[in-house]
């Protein structure tokens, strides 16, 4: 194992222009983000700020869909770092959204930022943008493809509680079809030697997750829950509830809702997650988000270190 | 400690292939020795009836009843088709969902198992299809987990198949994770359109608008592939072609997990029966020709069909009684079941044992029952019959609510004698007739 870097001298360490995934980054990349970010939570619990990585350089927070989440949290982290943020979140049209796209982003791009977050609703969205723009891009969630720095503040709060990831069994239940988190998890996991169950209805579990790493992807919770170490919880998209996906809220709490019991199944020391917004009673009994083993408001804390980390290694000032 | 012994049957049990002179012994209930060696003296108390060489087999395992219960009660209550099944030898029977209100939660799935007897207690196992898409509409999926758990035995959208691909997808895939059977009509409605009968010369004659067999190729093909991608068990619910049979066949041999039903009517009737607009052979899919039935009693005797089943749909006289392009479809079964199959054994196209195997055994193991075999711990619901007593179908003598049967005048073969549910007797005709007398 390379020496732990310490903020300020990691700029050479990750040779990436963008962060637009973690598919195709190699375990010493997520390695490096991750121990950067390690640094800045404990920055952040010592109640400082980070070094001024950042200082005068523009982040610009482009989200075109809504997440005031996730934009808080990158503006935090920029802000950390003493960059300048400006947050635009740009209503979508309807129609032309490929042109729009572009054609914001030469805008963007005459202003001359250093880093510009992306969101957008459609998958590679992102990608395509980082292409018609001369900084660096983050991917802030594209559409059902990743979500990168929340694969990475999950994989975080995880060796933070567990001390490392290699051999832990995680179950990742719920909407995994559709999600970009299910996917950025599932590779930074399985990068770092996790045991990855993917689990939920056959509506919602992609034909070929066994390509992301997963060790297994099965319908059945419980035996998915049995000794697992790390029980991390989907968020179930309103419209795919009631008929489309799944016949009902009700009979979707019954056979996959995270309850004590089934909690139970899972190792003593088992950590419960959910990147959130939560839907109470519907994926997760609230006794058990509100509760002792539950790390939910941890990797909301982990999510600014990780961004941080992240923006230093691809904007910050060389030492 | 209840006891009833039966000796001096000739034992047909299809699933282990026997046939052979003997008794049984049924304890609580259940069957607790079967064979040769059970006679009058091996009895360990209660009743002894000898059958004096009748046929004893288990009770006929109907994987397609509608009642009118509930709502439409005036059609047929739980009590009138129970009354009806134990006369035909029929000990369970699944209901299908398309109730008013439809089977669509796992109260009313617990409810019908268990009936509260509004109209009298049933005299059958009652067993419930519940439904796969809200209301029967075809737009969203119903609670098949929550059903499952109540005890629904597989999932039925009714008389109308799934028409969106994407619905039908998505309930297989859900249902495939559920680990429940899915029941389709392999059927394609605007092909069927209109249509009254079947399409062809003798439909062209009456001036009735036919249902082509393609409207059943096509739906059949279709929820073969579905069922093949997503993995989910399929039943394909009353086919009525030969070409049908072969993508079955074609499915099966591949590994997928497909079944089918046929109706008893279907391996009775042809085009021809429907003469003269007769209302009560309108039945959906409608008889097909003369070489498509000989062709369905073939795939029972080859296993391509795995069940037969009575598809009992009481009309009554208001939905019946009118111009045949009118007319409801739909055909009363549940006593004549097994004098069709019968005759087919009459007439040499079937043994007794590969008659009565998609009657019994097979249907049961379709919904994982342990009745419809003659084994040593199954629910002693058994039928004493002749199969080749001689009877006249008259409809008045029917005891369902709605006597609306194809087979109404007809001279049939076999009848059912006795009928013991849970090694009680339901069903005895020869009490019915001294009672009559």
């Amino acid at each position: 194992m390379t020496a732990a870097p310490q903020p300020g001298d990691t700029a050479a360490r990750f040779n990436h222009p963008h962060l637009l995934g973690l598919h195709g980054l190699h375990r010493l990349d997520i390695e490096t983000i991750l121990d950067l970010a390690d640094r800045y939570a404990g920055l952040a619990r010592a109640g400082r700020r980070g070094p001024p990585r950042l200082k005068d350089k523009t982040v610009i927070n482009l989200f075109f869909e809504n997440s005031t989440r996730t934009m808080s949290s990158f503006e935090i982290a920029a802000k950390r770092l003493g960059a300048d943020v400006a947050n635009m979140a740009v209503a979508q049209s309807s129609v032309n959204k490929g042109e729009t796209l572009i054609d914001t982003a030469m805008t963007l791009n005459a202003m001359k930022p250093d880093v510009i977050v992306i969101r957008h609703s459609a998958s590679g969205g992102v990608k395509l943008l980082s292409r018609k723009v001369d900084c660096a891009v983050i991917n802030a969630g594209d559409g059902t493809h990743e979500h990168p720095t929340q694969g990475l503040l999950d994989t975080l709060t995880i060796r933070r509680n567990k001390g490392q990831i290699e051999g832990l069994k995680v179950v990742i239940c719920g909407d995994v079809v559709h999600s970009r988190v299910a996917r950025s998890t599932t590779y930074a996991l399985h990068h770092l030697g996790a045991r990855v169950h993917l689990c939920g209805p056959k509506t919602l579990l992609p034909g070929d997750a066994h390509d992301w790493g997963a060790e297994r992807v099965s319908p059945d919770f419980e035996m998915a829950l049995d000794g697992a170490d790390v029980v991390m919880m989907l968020r179930l998209q309103l419209e795919r509830m009631d008929g489309a996906y799944l016949p009902s809220r009700r009979e979707y709490f019954h056979f996959y809702g995270l309850t004590r019991d089934r909690l139970a199944r899972a190792a003593s020391d088992a950590i419960v997650m959910h990147p959130g917004p939560m839907n109470r009673g519907i994926e997760i009994e609230s006794a058990i988000a509100d509760g002792e083993q539950s790390v939910i408001t941890q990797q909301v804390e982990m999510g600014v270190a990780v961004r941080m980390a992240v923006l230093d290694l691809l904007a910050g000032a060389a030492p | 400690m209840t006891a009833l012994t039966i000796t001096g049957a000739r034992l047909l049990d299809p699933a282990s292939g026997t046939d052979e002179i003997g008794g049984i012994m049924v304890v609580d209930g259940q069957i607790s020795k079967v064979g040769p060696d059970v006679t009058a003296g091996s009895a360990m108390g209660g009743p002894v009836i000898d059958a004096k060489g009748l046929c004893l087999s288990p009770g006929l395992v109907d994987l397609r009843v509608k009642t009118g219960e509930p709502g439409e009660e005036h059609r047929e209550t739980l009590a009138t088709a129970s009354a009806a099944a134990a006369a035909g030898g029929a000990t369970t029977l699944v209901l299908m969902p398309d109730t008013r209100p439809v089977i669509g939660d796992a109260a009313l799935v617990t409810h019908l198992r268990a009936p509260v007897p509004l109209h009298g207690s049933p005299t059958v196992r009652l067993e419930v299809a519940g439904a796969l898409t809200v209301d029967l509409a075809g737009k969203a999926m119903a609670e098949m987990g929550l059903m499952a758990e109540a005890g629904a035995v597989f999932f039925s959208n009714g008389d109308e198949p799934v028409t969106d691909p994407v619905v039908l997808k998505r309930a297989m895939a859900y249902g495939a994770s559920q680990g429940v059977l899915i029941a389709s009509r392999p059927d394609t409605p605007a092909l069927r359109g209109n249509g009254v009968m079947n399409s062809g010369g003798f439909a062209a004659r009456l001036g009735l608008s036919g249902i082509p067999k393609e409207a059943e190729w096509i739906g059949a093909a279709r929820d073969i592939l579905l069922a093949e991608v997503t993995g989910c068990r399929l039943l394909l619910d009353q086919v009525s072609t030969p070409r049908t049979l072969d993508l079955v066949a074609d499915a099966k041999a591949r590994g997928v997990n497909v079944y089918a039903s046929v109706a008893a009517h279907h391996l009775f009737f042809n085009e021809m029966d429907v003469g003269d607009y007769l209302t009560y052979c309108k039945v959906n899919p409608p008889f097909r020709s003369e070489a498509d039935r000989l062709a369905l009693v073939e795939g029972v005797k080859a296993g391509v069909i795995d069940a037969v089943v009575s598809a009992h749909d009481p009309q009554p006289p208001e939905t019946k009684r009118l111009p045949i392009s009118e007319a409801s479809f739909g055909a009363a079964g549940l006593e004549t079941t097994l004098s069709a199959m019968m005759s087919l054994v009459e007439a040499g196209h079937l043994s007794l044992l590969e008659a009565l195997k998609p009657l019994t055994v097979t249907p049961a193991d379709l919904i994982g029952r342990q009745q419809g075999r003659l084994a040593v711990g199954a629910p002693a619901d058994l039928i004493l019959f002749d199969p080749f007593a001689p009877w006249k179908c008259k409809r008045e003598h029917l005891r369902s609510r709605s006597t609306n049967s194809p087979f109404d005048g007809r001279l049939l073969q076999g009848q059912v004698m006795r009928t013991i549910l849970a090694g009680v007797t339901v069903f005895d005709r020869a009490a019915e007739r001294a009672a009559a007398d």
